[in-house]
């Protein structure tokens, strides 16, 4: 064994010299696709935002850091920075401390169907971002929809949620929370069942509550999964764009227009290309920071790609 | 079986009674709240024409079926079906070809700049997709693009995350079956194929549904380049319809439910390799 081993060693260190072309070949299909479609345009938007072009006219008119000035000047821009950030922050808080909760009950040993529960929670996560937009314009219509229907039920008044400018981007938080809460669930409850249970058996001898054992043990073990939780929604959160584009496309006013809906509004519905290149170059940059800091504390691979 | 083996094994103590009933209490309520949405979705798309405003409004008490059709019928859903999976198959099917040679380079091929090249692969997991639209759009609008499949499949061939998603997971298969594998003549090509895939179905699977999810859900990026009746996915095609048809909010429905049922039934199906999958990416890395 130990001499076939060995020997194969030395075959295999001959052998590999011959690797190069056959790596080269197979890495170049993705080399191409990544080229065109990632390197080539992450440059190009770099490029592009020190131009002004409306898409029309052949040239682009080189004007410096102008689109930038401008940017940093723009009220609406600022606001969409608010908006975005209100956003991310609610649905990333909330959906957090929901999925931790309610993972804990589902960690619970005297639970039964365990793996039902589990598949009813993450239901939304699998859910078509623009189908649930559909229901939630029914779910949130001023005269039938059920929101209203229960309020008025309750004795209160119904609210036209989605053109009233206070309540507007709550409604679509509540469609960014339910569509989260299911990721968050499951990696906490799998990070859960990977705690050992001699922590809580020590805690339980001195007398520790549940509530005290949830703050004093579960919530700092959990630490690790909670801050790759929170980059990771926040990555998540300051892209959004789809629900907003069905269900208010940034109104009323612009009190739901996050920035992903600010940059498709100034580069696809006005063409003003290098504005909006200047806005993705401050999306690029906020999300490549925030990447790094996964990276910096969890490690590569980013769970994100499901949505 | 094991619900009666539990609950036959262990007496029941009013310790245990009381726990069950506030996980019950509490969980009951809280799955009920997440699901009410499909709820009212499927009891409204079932209801007749003109009664939506009425109860009942989670559990249907009418089955107009006939629904489907008319919303079938008003819009082109099978011409949208048919768009999103001719869409999706290619993007599962060359995700599967080109992340599993390129992952199977990185795990088990030795080249000059391998770490180098792999970190930049990696890199493009930084760059949201929004950042770089407007120039990926040019691209599509200079090769004449707009309104056809390559459009919405060929920018999406590849993706770092599926190279990295299965990097990891060849990298942990035994070494000697690759040795024996290639001792025995096969070349890098049969070893892929016939040894480390096939090891490794379960990533190869888990990261095909991550690509099913992503083409069936794709919506941004369709109504670019690609909007035209004949061309769209299901998604675009559901918010045009929904547009068109606002106020019949059976028909809407009966649409909405035609655009979800998949990626649902997929997943309850498939639930198990894609639990794992995203718990695996996600914590591990």
């Amino acid at each position: 064994m130990q001499v076939r081993s060995a020997g194969s060693h030395n075959w295999f260190t001959r052998l590999r010299r011959s690797d190069i072309s056959t790596a080269l070949l197979f890495l170049l299909p993705s080399l191409v696709i990544l080229g065109v479609f990632n390197f080539y345009p992450i440059a190009g938007v770099f490029r592009l935002s020190f131009f002004k072009w409306d898409n029309l006219s052949p040239t682009k008119t080189f004007i410096g850091l102008d689109n930038f000035i401008r940017l940093f000047q723009s009220e609406r821009f600022w606001n969409s920075l608010k908006v975005t950030a209100e956003y991310t922050l609610v649905v990333t808080a909330v959906s957090l401390f929901l999925g931790l909760v309610l993972a804990v009950f589902l960690n619970n040993r005297m639970l039964l169907g365990k793996s039902f529960w589990r598949s009813m929670f993450f239901l939304p996560v699998v859910t078509p971002t623009v189908a649930a937009a559909m229901v939630w314009i029914l779910l949130f219509n001023p005269g039938f929809g059920l929101v209203n229907v229960v309020l008025r039920a309750l004795g209160l008044d119904g609210l036209n949620w989605l053109a009233d400018k206070t309540w507007a981007l709550p409604t679509v938080m509540s469609l960014g929370i339910w569509r989260r809460l299911g990721f968050t669930l499951i990696l906490y409850l799998a990070a859960l069942q990977s705690l050992s249970k001699e922590y809580y058996e020590s805690a339980e001898i001195d007398g520790a509550n549940a509530l005290q054992r949830f703050l004093h043990i579960t919530v700092p073990l959990l630490r690790s999964t909670t801050i790759m939780l929170v980059i990771l929604g926040v990555i998540d959160s300051f892209l959004v764009f789809d629900q907003v584009m069905v269900l208010t496309r940034g109104g009323p006013d612009d009190a739901t227009e996050v920035i992903g809906m600010f940059m498709y509004l100034n580069s696809f519905s006005l063409f003003k290309l290098g504005y909006g290149a200047a806005i993705s170059v401050v999306m690029f940059v906020v999300v490549a920071v925030f990447t790094l800091m996964q990276w910096r504390f969890v490690g590569f691979g980013s769970a994100g790609e499901a949505e | 079986m094991n619900l009666l083996r539990r609950l036959g094994a262990e007496p029941v103590t009013p310790r245990k009674a009381r726990t069950t009933l506030i996980l019950a209490l509490i969980l009951i309520p809280a799955a009920f709240v997440v699901l009410v949405p499909y709820l009212w979705m499927f009891t409204t798309s079932l209801k007749v024409r003109g009664t939506t405003g009425l109860p009942p409004y989670l559990f249907p008490n009418a089955f107009e079926f006939d629904n489907y059709l008319k919303a079938w019928l008003a819009a082109p859903f099978l011409r949208y079906y048919l768009n999103t999976t001719i869409v999706a198959v290619a993007i599962i099917a060359s995700r599967v070809v080109l992340a599993s040679l390129a992952a199977y380079a990185f795990a088990f091929l030795r080249f000059p700049g391998r770490n180098l090249l792999f970190l930049l692969f990696l890199g493009t997991m930084m760059i949201p997709f929004q950042a770089t639209i407007i120039p990926s759009y040019l691209i599509i609008r200079d090769l004449q693009w707009f309104n056809t499949f390559q459009a919405l499949i060929v920018p999406r061939m590849v993706d770092a995350f599926s190279i990295f998603l299965l990097r990891q997971a060849f990298i942990s298969i035994p070494r000697d079956y690759l040795d024996a594998a290639r001792l025995d003549g096969c070349s890098h090509w049969q070893a892929l194929w016939k040894v480390v895939v096939p090891l490794n179905s379960a990533s190869v699977v888990t990261m095909g549904l991550f690509a099913f999810l992503f083409a069936w859900n794709d919506y941004l990026w369709p109504l670019l380049v690609a909007n035209s009746e004949q061309m769209r996915t299901i998604q675009l095609g559901l918010q045009v319809f929904a547009g068109r048809y606002q106020t019949e909010w059976t028909y809407m429905m009966a649409g909405t439910v035609t655009a979800t049922l998949l990626p649902l039934i997929l997943f309850l199906a498939a639930q198990r390799s894609f639990i794992s999958g995203l718990t695996r990416s996600g914590l591990k890395g």
